[in-house]
Formats: structure tokens, sequence, C-alpha cells
């Protein structure tokens, strides 16, 4: 369970400009559910996603996550949450191109020090499951855009993660391969996971997986 | 007053310092005020983010505060070839009234903010910061004495003065000496000896038991017992003569700067011997190093017997 109590986030812009990203945002999201978040550019999207995944805090109030004030936690152990708990799909991929496929999907595991073999096992399984295993030792680089995408929710995957993040994940595809990608979450969804899906895109308005449409405007729930 | 380059150096860093340390201090006092963990207003955020700032600011002073007592070390021998009579850094320490308190508040203040820093590991290893108030606490009053060193450094360099002659350490460290020092040598040197052996024998066993308790006690009293059995004892045979005692001229080019080496492990020994009430994994850290330290010192006598097959 996810849950937003009275947040505020403010980023300072120069010495006297603020913005207010996010204002006394209270919402909560149900383990297992598939959550879109909706809005225009600057509506506070991308804020709750950082927020939820521990990459920044907010301003004021609570974010908990199962039972635990993830807001107040200090660097160490915003890491290790993330590491245990969160799966992060970035717009632009964020894939490290001049490596391999393998080598980027297994970038997650390298803080746990795992056994070689288990490492192995793990990939095997995540590329096989995305229908990426024939790209397994290809550049990044050399892979299409929907290609790029199936690598980085690999990456994503990986750690089996109980919470899968992603921030506009369609903005670079196609229709096509975005109903790829909508296919790849529905999947997802059978295996209990939480998805948060921060996006404007239309194609993801109406499917009936999605289980609660969260809308924002101007930091504000809608 | 003498300004030469070297003290020139430290009081443009203890001017430094003074600015950071007066930022960690405001730092610090607010958090010790305000900070509340239950509590997820937007103060409390700001006052954790700045624990993070005053954190850097005070191991930022440690990292530097370190270097520079070996350099005010090297500062103090440099100067004795400027002081009349002073013959090493002994001499020029008791040139003014203030030097022998300098050196022994600078030694406490390394080892409290050696102490401060294992504290602040310690807070940030767990999840509910749980140390957060006492640290800043802490800190607090660690300024104080961190500005009596500042102020006693500044005294001590303006009251040196050239023309006035100082004693030399042969002097300072003898039995005819009317200083604090010269009590120890009522002592007689087999009980030294034997207490500096007793007290590492301690060491062991609390090292070989695990009994932190009696092994960070045996530490403390094991930096009284080392400084004085090296005064008393060590020192004569590092010199190779009986009546030098000067715990400063070793630290010279003409003892290859052995000094440097013996109060380095003596102090990072016992220093870690101290703290292995928090974190028993220190103890292995702490002990090879004072058996180093007793090693190096016993080998001196040793390899003095051996080469002449009599003690001093």
């Amino acid at each position: 369970m996810i849950k937003f109590k009275n947040v505020n986030k403010t980023f300072k812009s120069g010495r006297s400009h603020t913005v207010d990203a996010l204002k006394d945002i209270d919402l909560s999201i149900k383990e297992g559910s598939v959550v879109v978040l909706k809005g225009a550019s600057g509506s506070g999207k991308s804020s709750i996603l950082s927020l939820i995944s521990a990459i920044s805090k907010p301003t004021s109030g609570e974010v908990i996550v199962d039972d635990k004030q993830i807001s107040k936690l200090s660097d160490k152990f915003s890491s290790e949450y993330r590491l245990n708990n969160i799966g992060i799909v970035f717009q632009k991929y964020n894939l490290v191109e001049d490596i391999t496929v393998e080598q980027n999907v297994i970038l997650p595991l390298i803080p746990k020090n795992l056994d070689s073999h288990v490492v192995e096992e793990k990939v095997e399984s995540v590329l096989d499951m995305f229908g990426i295993k024939e790209y397994k030792n290809s550049p990044v680089k050399n892979l299409s855009g929907g290609e790029q995408q199936r690598v980085a929710i690999a990456r994503a995957y990986i750690n089996t993660p109980k919470i899968i993040i992603a921030d506009e994940p369609t903005a670079n595809l196609d229709e096509k391969l975005s109903l790829d990608f909508i296919k790849i979450i529905k999947d997802l969804k059978g295996e209990n996971k939480t998805i948060i899906i921060a996006t404007h895109d239309p194609l993801f308005f109406d499917l009936d997986f999605v289980d609660e449409y969260i809308e924002l405007k101007d930091g504000c729930v809608v | 007053m003498i300004l030469s380059p070297e003290i020139l150096a430290i009081y443009i860093l203890n001017f430094m310092f003074l600015a950071f340390a007066l930022i960690a201090l405001y730092l610090s006092l607010k958090i010790y005020i305000n900070y509340d963990k239950n509590s997820s207003d937007t103060i409390q955020y700001t006052l954790e983010r700045q624990s993070y700032l005053a954190s850097t600011i005070i191991k930022f002073i440690f990292a530097i505060k370190v270097p520079l007592f070996l350099f005010f070390i090297f500062t103090l021998d440099k100067l004795s070839n400027v002081l009349s009579g002073a013959m090493c850094g002994a001499g020029v320490l008791d040139a003014t009234e203030y030097g022998t308190i300098l050196i022994s508040l600078k030694i406490l203040n390394i080892y409290l903010f050696a102490f401060w820093l294992v504290l602040n590991k310690e807070d940030l290893n767990q999840e509910d910061k749980p140390y957060i108030k006492i640290k800043f606490a802490f800190f607090i009053g660690l300024f104080v004495l961190f500005l009596a060193e500042i102020l006693l450094e500044y005294y001590t360099f303006y009251n040196f003065e050239v023309d006035k002659l100082v004693s030399c350490c042969g002097t300072l460290y003898s039995a005819s000496s009317t200083s604090f020092v010269s009590n120890i040598f009522a002592i007689d040197n087999s009980i030294i000896v034997s207490l500096f052996y007793i007290n590492f024998s301690l060491i062991t066993f609390a090292y070989v038991f695990k009994s932190k308790y009696v092994y960070a006690i045996s530490n403390l009293t094991f930096i009284v017992i080392s400084i004085v059995a090296l005064i008393m004892f060590f020192g004569t045979y590092i010199y190779e003569l009986p009546s030098h005692h000067c715990p400063f001229c070793y630290l010279q080019s003409d003892y290859y700067y052995i000094g440097y080496l013996i109060y380095a492990l003596l102090f990072f020994g016992t220093f870690n011997g101290l703290i292995v009430v928090f974190k028993d994994r220190f103890f292995k850290l702490s002990f090879i190093s004072n058996l180093l330290f007793v090693v190096l010192v016993s080998i001196y006598v040793l390899v003095y017997y051996l080469k002449n097959g009599v003690f001093l």
C-alpha cells in the first residue's frame, strides 16, 4: 500500500521564485493495482513518481510505503529501499548504449553481490520473458526504440520489485509499439505487481485492467 | 611574536576552520533545538538536509585536523631552530605557559572529533537516526574545546619571544626539573615497564575474550602508561642515551622520523580500542595497531641489548 498524506513539493528557482509541483496531495494506491497518473506537462506526475521511488523528498507531508515512511529515510536506506522495491522505466530508457543488452539488464543486480550462476539464471529468464533473448550480446545502440524499451523494462523487472514505475513510457514509441508495451503491463499485473504509470498518452485512458486513474492539474489531484 | 610561514599557514587554516565550524555550530544548535523525528513539516525536512551539511563540515574539519596536527608538531620542531635554548618541540612548547595545555587539548580534540565521526556513522547506519540530537549536542560541546584550542594556539604563538632563553628537552625531561612532567621521574623504571606490559597483557586478554568494556578501559589506561613509558624507558633506547627522555626528539630526521609511526600506532590503536564499546569490528584493527606499537618500542630495547650486552 502506498499512501501520500498532505504532501507538498516545492522547487526553488532563483532566490525568491518558487514552483509548487505538488499541493496537499492525499492519495492511496493499493498493492497489486495498476494506476495511471494523467495530466499535462508540469502537473506533478513525475514528482509523485520520484517521491514514491525515494529519489526525492517532499517539502512537507508523509510518503508511506508498506507502513514505512520512506520520505524520512537517509540516503543509504533510500537506496536500499529503491534497490529492493522499485523498478523504474524511464521515458528515454536511460540505458548505457555502448554495452550489451545483458550488461544493461544486470546493472541492478550488481549491488546485491549474487552468485554468478544466479545472475545468469535471472538474466536468461528475464530476457526470455520480454522477448529479447536473441539480442543478449548486442550493444543497446544497435536496437530499435521498441527493443530498447523492452530492455529498459527487463532491467526494471530483474530485481523482482514490488512496485514498477513508468514515466511517459510511450512518449518515444509509435502506436503499435505502445500497444505492445500496454500488453506487457497487463501481463505484469497478473504477477501482483503495483504498477504506476505517468502519461498523457490517450492509449492508456481506457484500459480495462487499470484499477485507478488519478488526474493531476497544477500539482493538485482533480 | 614569531610569524614564520608555518605559523601563518596554521593561522589561516584555523581561521577557515573557525568559519566552517561556526556554520556547523549554528546548524547544530538549530537541529538540537528544533528536530522532532515524528514531525513531517517543512522545517523537519529542512533540518534533515542541513544535518547532512553540518556533518560534512565536521568531517571536513576532522579530515584536515589530523594531518594538521602532524604539521603542528613539525612546526614546533622547526621553531626550535629559532628559540634560543630549544633543541626540539619540547623546548618550544615550554616557551609559553600554554604549550603543554595546547598539545594535550589538541590530542583530546582529535579523539573527540574521531568519536563524533563514529557516532555520526552509527546514526546514519540506522533507519530512524537515533543519535541525531545527541551527535549535534556533542558537537556543540566539542566546539567549545575546539575554540579553546584555536585561542590557545594563537596565544602560544603570539607569546613566543626570540630573545628569551628557553629550556631544552634534556632539562625539561629530567629528574632535576621542577616542571609538572618531572613528577613521573619519582616512579621507578621497573614499575613503569611492568605496568606497560601488564596493561598490554590485559588488552590481549580482553581481545581474546572479546570483553569490550575491559578492552576499552585498558586502552584508556594504556594511552597514559605508554606515554610515560616512552618518556621514562623506551625513549632512552631509541636515543641510546640513558639521560635523554624527550618525547619529541625521535620525531626528527636524526631518528628517521620514527616518532610519527610510534605515536600514530599508539593513537590509532587506542582510539579504536575505545570505540569497541559501540562497534565490535574495531577490535582487530585496534589490537593489531597496539601490538605493532608494543613490538616496535620493544625492538629498540632488544636491539640495544643484543648490540651492547647490557640494558640502560
